[in-house]
Formats: C-alpha cells, sequence, structure tokens
C-alpha cells in the first residue's frame, strides 16, 4: 500500500451538491421529448346505433359489444399515467350507450384531460342530464358532424342525425360541458363553402376552430369494404397507444375490423396489463419511424 | 383446414414485419403471429434449441423427429423427416425414428446414439422421474451440457408438436413436394407405436 496522504474528513461533511438524477421511464421520457404521443386510447365498445358507410370499425347495432368495462379501463389508464402518459381519450362504437359512461369518464380525467367520441344522437333526456355532470370535469365530447348540410351529413351517417347533433351541442356546450367537432371527409366531398359553413355553425356554438378537427375517411374496415377513404402506411397514423379488448394497436384508427374480424396489420401486442409491454413495443416501433411522418396528413 | 385465422403478409403485425418480407414464413409463424409479442419471444428461443449448437445437426434431427413421432404430430414429423435427410440420417434411420418402437434395436447402435434416443423416448412419452438406468446411461454418454440441450430441445419441439396438432396446422405444399420426392407421404400417426416403451 502508498503511503498516501488524505486529508481527513469530518463526520459532519455536508453532502454532495450533485443530487441522483431520477431515472425516467423510456416512455416518459419520449413523451417529455415529443416521440411518441402523451395520450392513450380506450376502445370501450364497439356497438353503435349508427352503421356509418366509413365507420371503420364496422360499428352497428347488430355487432359484438366487445365492451371494456370500467376496470378495464381505469387499471391500465392509472398505469400509463405512472408511465408518463397525460391524456386520455374513449372511443367506439357509440361510448355513450354502456350505462358507466359518465362516472367513467369522470374518474379517468382526474388522471388527465380526457376525449371522449360520440355520434351524438343518443342523447335523450336521461342521457342528456348525466352528461352534463361533466361539466366541471377535464373532458370533451368529441361530436361528429361532417357537413352543415342535413342530407349531405346524414348521407353517409343516418337519417336525422344533423338535426340531433344541432340540437344537442349547443345545449351541452351551454351547460358547460367542453365540445369538439370532428368532421370526416372523403377526399374531395366537402368544397371551401362547405367546409366554410360547417366552421360558422360551430363558432355559432361557441366553439372555436382549435376545437374542430377535420381528418380523411380512412381506408379501413367497412370504408375499405366501400372503397372509400385514404391508404396510409403505419408511420403516418399518429403512434397513439390504443387498446381494445382486443390488445394494443398503433393508433385509434388501428383496431379496425373487416368481415367481423380485427386487422391486425396495426396490432401491437395482446398484452395490455402491464401497459409498459405494449408502450415499450410502440416506442421500439416509433423509434423506427420517419421522424414526423405521422403529422403529414394532419389526422392529429 | 387450421383450426385459427393465419396471420398472412397482408395483415402482419408491425412488430414481426420483418419475417414477412420475404413471403409467407408458414404455419408456425402464421400461428404466433395472433399474438406478436409472444412470436416475437418464441422464435428466437425456438431457433435457440432447435437451431445448430454445440449439439451436432444429426444429434437434433433425431432427437427432434423422434419426438415429434412420439407426439404423433403430423406437421413436425412432415417437416422434420426432410429436415433429418438433410442432417445425413439414412431412409432406413428415418423410418426407424418415424415408427419403431426402439430404433436402437438394430437401427441406432451406437451407444451415444442410444442413450440419446432412450433420454429422449423417456422425456418425451413419459412422466414423473427417468428411470436411473435411463438416466445414467444418458449423462454418461452424452455429458451434462448435451443432457441439458437435448432436454430443452425435447421440450421445445414438444411445444411445437402440440401448437401444430392442436391448431390443426397444415403442412406446407413444399414440404409435401419434398416428401414424394424421398418416397414419403404426410405422416400418419397411426404408424407409430412408441409411447411407453423407452427403456
Amino acid at each position: 500500500m502508498t503511503a498516501t496522504a488524505v486529508a481527513p474528513v469530518p463526520d459532519t461533511a455536508p453532502a454532495p451538491d450533485i443530487a441522483p438524477t431520477p431515472t425516467l421511464h423510456p416512455v416518459a421520457e419520449a413523451i417529455a421529448s415529443g416521440t411518441i404521443p402523451g395520450r392513450v386510447w380506450f376502445y370501450s365498445n364497439y356497438h353503435c346505433n349508427l352503421a356509418c358507410t366509413y365507420c371503420f370499425t364496422e360499428s352497428s347495432p347488430t355487432v359484438a359489444k366487445r365492451a371494456m368495462d370500467p376496470e378495464q379501463i381505469l387499471r391500465p389508464a392509472a398505469e400509463a399515467s405512472e408511465l408518463g402518459y397525460t391524456d386520455f381519450g374513449i372511443t367506439g362504437g357509440e361510448p355513450f350507450l354502456l350505462p358507466y359512461m359518465v362516472d367513467l369518464l369522470k374518474d379517468l380525467s382526474a388522471l388527465g384531460p380526457t376525449i371522449v367520441i360520440s355520434n351524438g344522437t343518443v342523447f335523450g333526456p336521461r342521457r342528456f342530464t348525466r352528461a352534463t355532470e361533466l361539466a366541471g370535469h377535464d373532458v370533451a365530447i368529441q361530436i361528429s358532424l361532417d357537413a352543415a348540410e342535413p342530407d349531405l351529413n346524414d348521407e353517409m351517417r343516418r337519417e336525422e342525425n344533423f338535426n340531433k347533433v344541432v340540437d344537442l351541442v349547443p345545449r351541452l356546450v351551454d351547460a358547460g360541458v367542453k365540445v369538439r367537432i370532428a368532421t370526416t371527409v372523403e377526399d374531395g366531398r366537402l368544397n371551401a363553402d362547405q367546409h366554410n359553413e360547417l366552421c360558422a355553425l360551430h363558432r355559432s356554438w361557441g366553439i372555436t376552430d382549435d376545437d374542430h378537427i377535420v381528418h380523411p375517411v380512412i381506408h379501413r374496415g367497412r370504408a375499405a369494404e366501400e372503397d372509400m377513404g385514404t391508404h396510409l402506411a403505419f408511420h403516418e397514423f399518429p403512434a397513439e397507444l390504443t387498446f381494445s379488448v382486443d390488445g394494443a394497436c398503433w393508433g385509434p384508427f388501428g383496431p379496425s375490423f373487416t368481415d367481423g374480424k380485427l386487422d391486425t396489420d396495426l396490432l401491437i401486442t395482446r398484452t395490455l396489463e402491464p401497459v409498459s409491454t405494449a408502450a415499450s413495443a410502440l416506442l421500439r416501433l416509433a423509434d423506427g419511424r420517419p421522424q414526423g411522418a405521422d403529422t403529414q396528413l394532419g389526422i392529429r | 383446414m387450421p383450426l385459427i385465422d393465419l396471420i398472412d403478409a397482408s395483415s402482419s403485425p408491425l412488430l414481426l414485419r420483418d419475417l414477412y418480407t420475404d413471403g409467407d414464413p408458414g404455419p408456425l409463424v402464421g400461428a404466433l403471429a395472433q399474438v406478436p409479442e409472444l412470436c416475437e419471444a418464441t422464435l428466437p428461443f425456438v431457433g435457440a434449441a432447435l437451431g445448430p449448437s454445440a449439439v451436432s445437426f444429426r444429434h437434433k434431427e433425431i432427437a427432434i423427429l423422434r419426438t415429434s413421432a412420439n407426439l404423433a404430430c403430423r406437421f413436425c414429423v412432415d417437416a422434420h423427416t426432410v429436415v433429418a435427410f438433410e442432417s445425413g440420417l439414412t431412409g432406413r434411420e428415418v423410418r426407424a425414428l418415424r415408427e419403431c418402437p426402439d430404433p436402437t434395436d438394430d437401427v441406432f447402435t451406437d451407444p451415444v446414439e442410444a442413450a440419446l434416443i432412450h433420454w429422449v423416448d423417456a422425456v418425451s412419452t413419459g412422466t414423473g422421474a427417468i428411470d436411473p438406468v435411463t438416466s445414467a446411461e444418458a449423462r454418461q454418454q452424452l455429458g451434462d451440457h448435451r443432457l441439458v440441450e437435448l432436454t430443452v430441445t425435447v421440450g421445445a419441439t414438444i411445444l411445437l408438436n402440440r401448437l401444430a396438432t392442436g391448431l390443426q396446422l397444415p403442412t406446407l405444399d413444399e414440404t409435401l413436394t419434398a416428401l414424394a420426392m424421398r418416397g414419403y407421404e404426410s405422416y400418419n400417426p397411426g404408424t407409430h407405436v412408441s409411447i411407453g416403451v423407452a427403456s
């Protein structure tokens, strides 16, 4: 041993200034850096009172419900929140056909801002009253409205769809519920005038352009059977982790159905919990895609 | 007809796309692809258990073909009859592994290969502990690391046997063609009666 002089360390030596850096889960880092989006989607159910021509989940009143019960959503949502996910989304099917939807949305919004997609046609007096309980919660109901003209809107949806939506939306807004409008556009169907009329309508309800989402019909599910919609490669879809009873998919357009069977091309894992299994796999896939690829068609 | 839908190239899950770049990877992958994360973990394991390793190609194929015949797996016997020939096994040896209650009677007389087959028969057809005579013979002739590896090979083969049989996976056309060129038809499990004969 060499006789190197070592300065004595007093018992009361202060702790080093450098605090240990907390280690973030790679998924949390990726969300924080914007590599992957922070929203997780859940397909609460697949049945619907409508059977829209372009529906990529083949939803209708007669399909199997394929519903996730509240715990199947809240438990993974809590884990996703711990992993670094910040926002949540519920879609279907028509989520408000489920009796527990309002309570589920309230619980989910305690974990982060929540969007629920609805066709806006199932709100009779009782459901409407329950929906008004969402006022004051960080929940936005995103209601589908494809045109400002009843015939044009209802053509691919159902008769009276337009009237029900224009009756519902202002009442929800008046009740303090946050509402967004989603417009699904088949290539060339909505011209500039029609688009402007639609925007004038949602603005008249107090819904800003920021809360109006326009996206194309996606060539999947029933839309593909009808030879409609835009063909997209997987990296052009947003890399939003999306859960259904059938597994975890890449993006909310992932769990589409053709001939009653799940399309597996955007399937990531069958494992729903732990969420880290699917989230880590999604991150691996996202790391391999061109940067910004999912913004090219403005479907975020 | 398979019991389940086999995932083809047009619907290959994202994690598995590399497996489909050269076309249809076959029924086993097509079935496992129903659960991408499981497929992703299983294939490397199966590759390590059944692929090139410290155990010779010939001995691996003896273990795989014999196990598959013991488990009466048409799909795997068909596939590994073809591979067994590629590993250098003769027609007489292949037929013995597929059909004989005890191929060590007069075909596999080499002490190492006899011990291997006795071990494979005991592991793949028995329940509970392996009898001490078979165990001692296997350890003496094969050595510890080969014994471990061959046991894993048998286990992995059983996994594939039951997967293929349970899900009724079809033998590939190219396998049937290769079998026909050797004078074989698709395996009929009724031709093998070795269950319980391991000494």
